[in-house]
Order: C-alpha cells, then structure tokens, then sequence
C-alpha cells in the first residue's frame, strides 16, 4: 500500500495527465451525445451573439437596411428565377410540368452572416437565424449567386453552416446542357475552385458550362447554381472537373436559406443500401 | 501562489474570448498567432506541470465550447500543458527574469507546436496535407505566437517574471 502511494505521489502528473486525456476522448467520441450538443449550442450562442455586438457597432445603420431591402428583392427574384429555370429544364426533357414536392413551403429566409472563419483549424459561418426563425439541420444556405452550403448546428438564435469550401461538404450536381451527373467536392487549395468527381469519361461536358445543384442531393434543392466548369482532365474512368465557384466567400454578407427537402424517405432508403454515412 | 487560482481562472476567460474574437481573425497563412498558448505555458512555467495541465484542460474545454470542437480543443490544450511543464521552474531557484522568459519562450514553441500537431492529426478543415499543415503552417504559428509572447512579455509579464 505504502510502495502504491508512493508511485502515486511520484507520477500524479503523468496521471493526471491520463485522466485530462481520457476525459477529451470521450468528449471526442460521444460529440454527438445530446448533452455535448446542447453545451455546443450554448457555446455557439454566447460566441454568436457577442460577434454580432461587436460586428453592429461597426455596422452602418442606414445601409443596413438598404442591404436588407435589396436582399429581400433578391429572395423574391431568385425563388422566381429557379422557378423558370427548373420548368425550363424540364420543358427540354419533355417532362410533365409537376409540382415540386420536394418543397414542403415556398418561401427562403433571410440571415447576415455574423462570423466567417476560414483556417486550419476552424472554417465556418455563423449566420444571425436559428432554430426561432425556422432553421433546421440540414437546410440549404444560398445567395442569388449560387450554393453556400448547408446547415450543420442550430441554436435558438443562430445557425453554423458547412461551406462549399470545406473538406467535409459534399453536394451532388448537375451540368446545365450536358447533364451530366457528379459529385462536388473542394479539396482545399484554392477557395474559388472546387471539384466534380465522378463525372464519366463518356460524358460530353464542356469547358465554361454551368454546374448546378441536382436532384440527386438529399438537402439542396435543385437548380442553384453552384459554378462554372474551367478545366476538365480525363483520368482512366472518370474526367476531374475543375469548378469556380458561385459564389465569393470573402465578400460574403447576407445568405438566403431554402426550405427543408421532404426527404427523409429517401435518406431512409439510401441508408439502408449504404449502411450510414453523410449523404450528399 | 495557489491563492492566485482564482485570478488565473479569470485571465483564462478573458484570454480564450481574446483568442476567440480577436486574434483568431489575424491570420496569415491561415494561421493565426495563440495568445492561449502563451497562458498555458506562463502557468506550467511559472506554477508547475500539474497546474499547466490542468489549465490546458480548462483552456481546452472553453476554446472548445466556443469553436464547437471541444474534445479535440481539450487534448491538445491538455497535451500542450502537460509538456510546457517540462520548461517549469521549481520554486526556491535562483533563475534570473532573463532565464525565465527563455524558458517561458520554450515551452511556448514546444508545448504550441505539440499542441497544433494534436489538432492538425485530429481536424482538417481545409484539406491540407498533414505534414505541410503540422511543418510548415506549425511552424508560421509557433513563430507568430512567439512574437506575441514577446510583446506580451515586455508589457504584462516582465514583473511576474522578475518575481
């Protein structure tokens, strides 16, 4: 007993340290525990909320609301201008003209982006809407430009949102005249070109043609312009299809947020063919 | 020393909502300079291994609930700590101010260098190559902090120091 309280003494460091480290673990594999989660909510709102003090003293009262009128066209033009397109689309491919029901309400909120961060050990935005202005998990984030990602944590009064330029987002897309179908990823680099994996070697894609959001995605509504093809180099099965992107995410103030796919049928099925994972 | 606890717990506050909304904005290169290293390694230099530890610890916890990525946050701040107090002064030496901001400045670079290594290991945002991120952009860190640690030194800590 007394050689054991000895060692003790002599190495409470080192098992102090083991302790500290132990604790993080289990903080790092149940992340998702409800508890975790609601402690990361807190934490999201207090950061939240003092970034956006600190951001609206800077912040000129007048323009603001002259953004905030523009923003509102936008929302109005831009829910018009998909509308047309995707009936467009669906005119050439000879398709009845049905109603979306993959919308489950027509209208897109609003937010300011509140906090941006973009380095190697966070990239995210923090936008001033939360689960009080009807946000969810997994909603769609966009401007009239184009994709700029999706919903990952809501609190009360605020949203964080996986960018397109993040290693973990992932969105199936479209081509506008070729059709053809693939994957879009950013692989780091720079943070205007992201990448079309999966597009076959047999497709007929061209340089400077629109990629868009395609049906295929369990959380992106389709049509949103994502970007413009500006390289395409052929492997031995796939083409590599480089991407810039929509949307500039250094001037990037205000974002419209899409309503939530009906789509949890289809997550359901896919699940159970894939066993898990995040579905794009 | 140990009276001073409460103190520290609330510098510690006030230098994770610094990090948080000030300097984690200051980046170049996509880094940015870690005022909380620089606390951590005052704490393990100047107090002892366990109590480095322990705020790294805590230092981790906040940072974490802050950033959202809390696990991570507490291990490598718990890591960082941990070997800060290798640098740790015992109490009764006869170190000079001067020999205790060289050592503060070297667990600031080896304590913050093992500390990014944790989190570039664990959590990779922008997709960079691990050992460009954990080398190279490590290295632009640690050299940003240090310049923090001396500004900090000259202003804050010269008196403490000198104690």
């Amino acid at each position: 007993m007394q050689k054991f309280s000895t060692l003790f003494f002599k190495y409470n460091s080192y098992l102090l340290f083991v302790v500290y480290c132990g604790i993080s673990f289990l903080f790092i594999k149940f992340q998702d525990d409800d508890l975790l989660t609601k402690l990361r909510n807190n934490g999201m709102e207090v950061s939240a909320y003092i970034t956006d003090k600190m951001m609206s003293y800077s912040y000129v009262l007048n323009l603001k609301e002259e953004n905030d009128r523009l923003m509102r066209i936008n929302t109005e033009l831009l829910s018009r201008i998909l509308n047309t397109e995707t009936t467009a689309l669906d005119e050439r491919t000879r398709q009845k003209i049905l109603a979306d029901t993959t919308l489950n309400a027509s209208k897109f909120i609003m937010a300011r982006v509140v906090n941006r961060k973009f380095s190697d050990r966070e990239n995210m935005l923090l936008i001033n809407a939360g689960s009080k202005d009807g946000i969810k998990k997994e909603m769609t984030v966009l401007t009239p430009e184009g994709l700029v990602g999706r919903v990952t944590t809501v609190s009360e009064h605020f949203a964080k949102v996986l960018p397109v330029i993040n290693s973990d987002f992932k969105v199936s897309v479209v081509s506008g005249k070729s059709n053809s179908m693939g994957l879009l990823c950013w692989n780091g680099g720079n943070e205007s070109i992201a990448q079309v994996e999966h597009i076959p070697i047999s497709s007929s894609l061209k340089l400077n043609e629109q990629i868009l959001t395609s049906d295929f995605s369990t959380f992106a509504i389709r049509g949103i312009p994502v970007g413009k093809v500006v390289s395409i180099q052929p492997d031995k099965l796939f083409y590599t299809v480089g991407v810039r992107l929509a949307v500039d995410f250094s001037s990037l103030t205000h974002v419209l947020i899409a309503p939530l796919k009906i789509e949890a049928e289809k997550v359901e099925m896919i699940g159970e063919s894939s066993s898990g994972g995040t579905f794009p | 020393m140990t009276k001073k606890y409460p103190l520290y717990i609330g510098i510690l506050f006030i230098v994770a909502l610094v990090q948080e909304f000030g300097l984690s904005h200051l980046t170049l290169f996509k880094v940015s300079p870690d005022i909380i290293t620089i606390f951590i390694a005052f704490i393990s230099v100047t107090i002892g291994q366990k109590s480095g530890t322990s705020f790294g610890f805590m230092a981790g916890l906040l940072s974490g609930i802050l950033s959202g990525n809390m696990g991570l946050n507490m291990l490598a701040r718990t890591v960082e700590g941990f070997i800060a107090g290798y640098f740790n002064i015992p109490d009764g030496s006869h170190a000079t101010a001067k020999q205790k901001t060289k050592r503060l400045y070297g667990a600031i670079v080896t304590g913050g260098f093992c500390a990014n290594s944790v989190l570039a290991a664990g959590y990779n945002p922008l997709a960079i190559s691990p050992v460009y991120r954990i080398v190279v952009l490590g290295l632009i860190e640690t050299l940003l902090t240090l310049i923090l640690a001396v500004i900090v030194t000259r202003l804050f800590l010269r008196q403490s120091l000198a104690d």
